[in-house]
């Protein structure tokens, strides 16, 4: 049959074309594929009020010192579970600084490291490296992001954690909290470790590309004025690279964030706030970000308050989420002025 | 030909929605399987007899036994949520949810177990209570270990009757665990923490450690042993017992009728071999 | 595009030296000419280069070294034994069976729903504060922890009427967990991916195609019918294998929505059925069972276990890589190419 555009028969049968082609049956897709919009966008939606919803008691209950210090959240947990309220207080009470605390110092720390060797390593690969050594690591990186983060998980935890128990802990530093908290390895050294490797790769990757993408005129300008090599990455490379490397770093943080399974086996799985004033102790002291801290409760959902309060954690995380896809958002509308898209 | 291939998918999908609806209510109404959660020490036993009561009945499908610990499985029966509760501490008027019905099915050991490492022979109570509650915070300071250094104590979640038992048998009431402590959320777990270190010490049921890779210590100048469990002379002896939500009834009344059956010797041989039999 | 070609006049450019005659080259400025502050840069360019390829290959070698160490012909056929006895005897065979009914559910949920909204998105988008809700609320998605999306999903899957999709309690209450339910999540899981990948297809699709088409005398539902969505195949492919892979490797979401229990447990006597609405385990969960963090204190098994999972992320990755060189339509230079990967790129391992 002659299907060429110009030449072809019309197609089959006027009854045929006419129930494809009339204006009713667009309208009708169109109108399907937007009820289809409009359900899923309900059902998200109703998920996340549902989330609001039974997170309110354990924030009206505290109020805005939910996020304060005050205390052993694991006792304010324990007391939960318990269904005994702690003495002079209601079965809601809570402070979760020492999670909040225990986020931010994994989750901060491991992009700040991961963002600074990141950058120098793409530089290293699309600049300095030899070609052989860049066609071997191209597919690793590519294999370590994608790696599930139990992986990670079991590698620190049988590895990592023996190691740093065994050999970075002296009894004199376990004696010295040891009336507080007990060492064991899995701290917040270990969890900053693992968590930058986790988010190394898919840094490293995006940046890496993004400067393999620099126009070579532009490089090539930069050097034909004199300028080394070096200068010309910094000066030019990088901040044509800007976007790219800053959409890396919220997917990167949004990742650590995230992150439950992985922090519950490295981290310590103690709701404890490493007092930086410590020293070097600070490090080796165990905590229990807030995602691990779901999924460590996530069996007690049936005790009301309990319930209540991993909720209010969950819309935290939830919050924060938004609030770092809003940040990625705003920075890309910031280099839009270059005329960069990323 | 494009009708054709569309009606041949319509009729795919219209047959397939059909196959899922009527499966659906078929299988809904099929398969009453009960659902037991609660203690993580029960655990082993309950799957046990789980799956000598499907073997003995055919017909009715093995029960599905989940872990979670005593409170969570005592409050998920009060909800609805299952249909029996394992709990390995005795009922706690005022603090349990209320209409709770409590069937013991048998008794059980716990022992403090220390790392291989730490073979210590004895402990009398005081030093059982000194060091639990932290006042004894170095193992130089604990007679007959030849270990030093600072003490690595591993406890139970709240939730966990085993926590609870231990708290009455060996510290009494006004005692308390030292909040230092590392709580593990379930038997295997203390097992395995007090097993990778050193300067561990814990405490589980007396069928966790049967696997090796810990070693009980005596208590009191008595063994941990099954015989001396038996005979009441080591002191620390637990009820395990099956909660149910008012009277059992239905299959939840048929399964626990056969497991405290007088003369039963399916139960009693499997519940002998590890912990003690009451029936 | 060199620097010459800048300017206006075409005389003023230099002429092309004869062939066979020797270009002389200035030689490139050594570094230890440059200053300090770039010497001590370009060395630590090198040291972490250096250093992150050695860990780089360290944890690739020491995982494929282990895995294979501990990699038995036994593990794919034997199911996980019970409790007491995990790290003597028993295999994966179940964790692979439910890993791949998950995956299977997960995209088969994911796909439809996906592209249809990635469609709806690109061409219609009408009216526009809907659009833009839409979009919002697939960016949260993406951007949710799973262990939240994971506590939402065991909410719903306990609602009485939902009782079909998992067990009920002879007692009325409604157990909530299967593989129904984690295949739901993790479908809520792989949709942005889908809809990305869809929504970039189409706008990357030139205007041209659509024009022919309805010059033709299509309509705009039969042009994405039969033109559009034909054309983007390969984006489509991509975006339901991206999602494949951070449905594979989620462990919050089974731990919470599967139970703990390793073994395939069916749940009346329908075969198809029965499995779905029973519980297992997946690869990951095995994994982490098998951990310290676990009661298997079986590190063997779960290096095993691991392995396995690594060689299906590799096929996965290749898969990517075929799928998203095979695409010939590059129009545009190499920034153009790189920064339309990006986003690709960064939906990877988004897990």
């Amino acid at each position: 049959m002659d299907r060429h555009p110009l030449t072809a028969a019309p197609s089959r049968g006027p009854s045929r074309t006419r129930r494809w082609a009339t204006g009713r049956t667009d309208q009708r897709v169109e109108r399907t594929l937007g009820a289809l919009a409009v359900t899923v966008l309900i059902l998200i939606g109703a998920m996340l009020v549902t989330v609001f919803v039974k997170a309110w008691p354990s924030f009206s209950h505290n109020g805005l010192s939910w996020f304060g210090p005050g205390g052993d959240v694991d006792s304010q947990l324990r007391a939960m579970q318990e269904v005994k309220a702690l003495p002079g207080h209601s079965i809601y009470y809570f402070r979760g600084w020492p999670l909040i605390w225990g986020t931010l110092l994994t989750t901060v720390s491991a992009v700040l490291i991961a963002l600074v060797v990141s950058t120098l390593a793409a530089v290293f690969l699309t600049e300095f490296a030899p070609s052989a050594v860049r066609r071997t690591l191209d597919p690793v990186i590519r294999l370590l992001a994608g790696v599930p983060s139990v992986i990670y998980g079991l590698i620190g935890i049988l590895v990592l954690v023996p190691f740093i128990n065994n050999h970075l802990i002296s009894e004199s530093r376990r004696a010295s909290v040891g009336y507080v908290v007990q060492l064991n390895g899995a701290d917040v050294m270990t969890a900053t470790l693992i968590l930058t490797v986790m988010i190394l790769p898919i840094m490293v990757a995006i940046s890496a590309n993004a400067l393999a993408a620099v126009p070579a005129a532009w490089r090539e300008g930069s050097l034909a004025l004199g300028v080394n090599r070096w200068r010309t990455i910094w000066r030019v490379s990088l901040q044509t690279a800007r976007p790219a490397i800053v959409a890396a770093t919220v997917l990167a943080t949004a990742r650590a964030l995230g992150e439950a399974v992985m922090l519950a086996m490295v981290a310590g799985g103690r709701g404890f706030a490493p007092n930086l004033l410590d020293g070097l102790t600070a490090l080796f002291e165990p905590v229990r970000p807030l995602a691990a801290t779901i999924f460590q409760n996530s069996e007690g959902l049936t005790i009301a308050a309990l319930a209540h309060t991993i909720y209010a954690i969950g819309a935290v995380l939830l919050v924060s989420a938004a609030m770092l896809s809003l940040a990625g958002w705003a920075a890309k509308q910031r280099f839009k002025r270059y005329g960069v898209r990323a | 030909m494009r009708a054709h291939r569309t009606l041949t998918h319509r009729t795919l999908i219209v047959s397939a929605v059909l196959a899922l609806a009527l499966a659906a209510p078929a299988s809904a109404v099929a398969s009453k399987r009960l659902i037991i959660d609660g203690s993580t020490s029960m655990l082993p036993l309950v799957q046990k007899l789980a799956v000598a009561y499907h073997k003995a009945f055919p017909k009715i499908p093995a029960p599905k036994v989940g872990g979670g610990q005593t409170d969570i499985g005592i409050n998920d029966v009060a909800a609805g949520r299952v249909d029996i509760g394992d709990a390995s501490r005795d009922p706690i008027p005022g603090v349990d949810p209320e209409h709770l019905v409590f069937s013991k099915i048998a008794r059980d050991g716990v022992c403090v177990i220390t790392n291989s490492a730490n073979p210590l022979p004895n402990l009398t109570q005081e030093t059982v209570q000194g060091i639990f509650t932290g006042d004894i915070r170095d193992w130089s300071q604990v007679p007959g270990s030849s270990l030093t250094g600072p003490i690595d104590l591993f406890d139970r979640e709240a939730v966990s009757g085993t926590q609870d038992a231990f708290q009455n048998i060996f510290l009494g009431e006004t005692l308390k665990i030292s909040p230092s402590a590392t709580a593990e959320s379930s038997e295997g777990l203390e097992v395995n923490a007090v097993g990778a270190q050193k300067s561990a010490i814990g405490f589980v049921s007396f069928a966790a450690t049967v696997n090796g890779g810990v070693h009980t210590v005596d208590y009191q100048g008595i063994p941990c042993t099954l015989a001396n469990a038996k005979s009441g002379q080591y002191g620390g002896v637990r009820n395990f017992w099956m909660v149910t939500k008012r009277e059992p009834k239905g299959e939840a009344a048929k399964f626990i009728d056969w497991i405290v059956k007088p003369g039963n010797l399916t139960v009693r041989k499997i519940v002998s071999s590890l912990w003690i039999a009451i029936h | 595009m060199a620097i010459a070609d800048l300017t206006p006049n075409a005389a003023d450019r230099a002429p092309a030296p004869p062939r066979g005659s020797v270009i002389a080259r200035a030689p490139r400025q050594r570094t230890t000419a440059w200053p300090l502050v770039d010497r001590v840069a370009y060395a630590l360019c090198w040291a972490v280069g250096v250093g992150l390829c050695l860990i780089a290959l360290a944890i690739v070698l020491f995982m494929f070294f282990k895995g294979i160490a501990y990699l038995r012909p036994h593990l794919f056929v034997e199911s996980p034994a019970p409790s007491a006895v995990q790290s003597q005897s028993g295999g994966f065979l179940d964790p692979v069976v439910g890993t791949l009914i998950v995956a299977m559910l997960g995209i088969a949920i994911a796909m439809p729903v996906g592209v249809a909204l990635g469609t709806w998105l690109a061409e219609y988008g009408r009216p526009a504060w809907l659009a833009r809700a839409v979009e919002s609320v697939i960016e949260i998605i993406a951007g949710a922890p799973s262990v939240v999306l994971a506590l939402f999903g065991l909410l719903i899957f306990s609602q009485g009427y939902l009782g079909f999709l998992s067990q009920t309690a002879a007692s009325g209450g409604v157990f909530g967990r299967s593989f129904f339910a984690a295949g739901a999540v993790m479908a809520v899981l792989a949709l942005p991916l889908v809809v990305a990948s869809t929504r970039e297809g189409l706008t990357r699709l030139p205007d041209r195609l659509r024009e022919a088409s309805y010059a033709l005398g299509r309509t705009p539902a039969t042009t994405v019918r039969r033109v559009l969505l034909p054309a983007i195949r390969p984006d489509i492919a991509t975006g339901g294998v991206l999602g494949l892979g951070r449905i594979i490797g989620d462990t919050a979401i089974i731990t919470i929505l599967l139970g703990t229990f390793l073994d395939l447990e069916k749940v009346g006597s329908v075969p198809v059925l029965g499995t779905l609405r029973g519980t297992g385990s997946t690869l990951t969960s095995y994994i982490f069972s098998n951990s310290p963090a676990g009661e298997g204190n079986a590190p063997g098994k779960a290096y095993a276990a691991a392995f396995l999972l690594l060689m299906i992320v590799l096929i996965l990755n290749g898969i990517v890589t075929w799928l998203t060189n095979r695409d010939g339509q590059s129009d545009g230079g190499g920034l153009s190419r790189a920064l339309r990967l990006l986003p690709l790129w960064s939906r990877l391992t988004w897990r």
